[in-house]
């Protein structure tokens, strides 16, 4: 974007905290669960299906309950569903790549497909946390045991112990044909979770 | 070797945010990895054709009590293109300062005739309106007498823009002494609605509120 149009843009609403009671009423089954379309209908999601769950702590590791988190990733092909994608042949027509749960407790789970790597990217899915006394934050999570992790561009430029907190591990058991991966998220404090800036980036 | 953005601002006199904000410093993203930081949400119809009028509800019911409002305005991005068939969920406390939430414990009186949840969608010129009834202030910090003024929470979604924000009144007490309005500085200004004039409608006051969802995401697919 020139100069210019950056002088005439408009100024933003700020963020603000969704606060403690984002409304369980708006919860959207299919959201939650990116194999189903919907109750009843017959969906066929290409790829191995996946449950991924786990734990949002605070700063003292407490449980940080009513968080809402958003999940975007991949098909299993390796293909974002965008405006740009549109056209893809690779296009799954039954996976969207959008999840939103509210987790009340802090504990959450999220089923749907394990993504396909993009380009020089190892799978991964961008995970978005809004909640009580902040407005926004952004990470992404690997799968452990991957070999393309090691030239991912974002995940190798970490320290060692931060791709560690960015790493799903499979925990040994399936659940209802899904293979499940654990995934807890720090928001604060010594073992926190990178969090990476998407307005300044 | 990563490189660092923001440090998040942790809300004055608020215990949750302390608990919660990151402490380091967010990371850049590689160029090469930008790209897969734009979720794009799949268009959603699922209101119900009388979610748009939150002061009952059913259109059979009586009014809630407090005073009915509407609110209006368009969403766009930052390069002015409007958020086009988005949706705004919106949520907010009765008359009295609570919330219809299973979570809140505060004992304030609940409104037979008032969930305060709702959504609409915005129109292809990026518009919206919705009634609901003036939400009350309440005291969320009894131990130092600290209140959340009044406000209505919008979450917005459409494409690649995201926002969850609130819609805060104007001259009202509390705002100055809001953790988040402290953090937002001057920028303040910008989330607080615009009263305007509603003779002939069924409704006591209107408010403007324009929104623009900000950064880079909302405007990668133009």
């Amino acid at each position: 974007m020139t100069k210019n149009a950056r002088d005439n843009a408009l100024l933003p609403t700020n963020e603000d905290t969704c606060g403690p009671y984002f409304p369980i009423y708006f919860q959207d089954d299919s959201l939650e669960d990116l194999t189903r379309v919907g109750p009843g209908i017959v969906a066929d999601v290409a790829g191995t299906q996946i449950l991924l769950r786990g734990r949002v702590l605070d700063r003292h590791g407490d449980l940080a309950h009513g968080v809402v988190m958003e999940f975007w990733q991949a098909n299993a092909k390796g293909v974002y569903r965008t405006p740009a994608t549109a056209n893809d042949a690779d296009i799954d027509p039954w996976f969207h790549g959008y999840g939103r749960l509210r987790a009340d407790t802090g504990e959450y789970k999220f089923r749907t497909i394990l993504p396909g790597g993009v380009g020089n990217r190892a799978p991964n899915i961008t995970i978005t946390i809004f909640s009580d006394g902040i407005s926004r934050i952004v990470t992404q999570m690997f799968f452990a045991d991957d070999p393309r992790n090691a030239d991912d561009p974002l995940f190798s430029a970490l320290g060692a112990d931060e791709q560690t907190r960015l790493i799903a591990r499979h925990d040994g058991r399936t659940a209802n044909g899904a293979e499940v991966y654990c995934f807890d998220i720090v928001m604060a404090g010594p073992n926190e979770t990178p969090f990476f800036d998407d307005l300044e980036s | 070797m990563t490189e660092f953005g923001r440090q998040l601002g942790i809300g004055p006199t608020d215990n949750t945010s302390d608990q919660r904000t990151p402490r380091k410093r967010l990371r850049l993203i590689p160029q090469q990895a930008r790209a897969s930081f734009v979720p794009v949400a799949p268009a959603r119809a699922i209101t119900r054709a009388n979610e748009w009028d939150m002061t009952r509800v059913a259109p059979d019911r009586p009014r809630a009590e407090g005073v009915p409002i509407e609110v209006t305005g368009t969403v766009r991005n930052e390069n002015g293109t409007p958020v086009r068939n988005g949706l705004i969920e919106i949520w907010s406390a009765n008359h009295f300062g609570r919330y219809r939430h299973i979570e809140d414990q505060s004992g304030l009186r609940l409104d037979e005739n008032f969930f305060g949840m709702g959504r609409v969608l915005t129109d292809d010129d990026g518009k919206y309106r919705f009634w609901t009834i003036s939400p009350g202030a309440y005291l969320a910090r009894p131990d130092i007498g600290r209140w959340r003024p009044k406000h209505i929470h919008l979450s917005i979604t459409g494409g690649s823009a995201r926002l969850i924000t609130q819609m805060y009144f104007p001259d009202e007490p509390n705002n100055a002494s809001d953790p988040m309005a402290i953090l937002m500085g001057d920028a303040f200004e910008r989330n607080i609605g615009r009263p305007y004039d509603v003779a002939g409608k069924d409704v006591d006051q209107g408010f403007g509120f324009d929104v623009t969802v900000g950064g880079k995401n909302a405007t990668f697919f133009e």
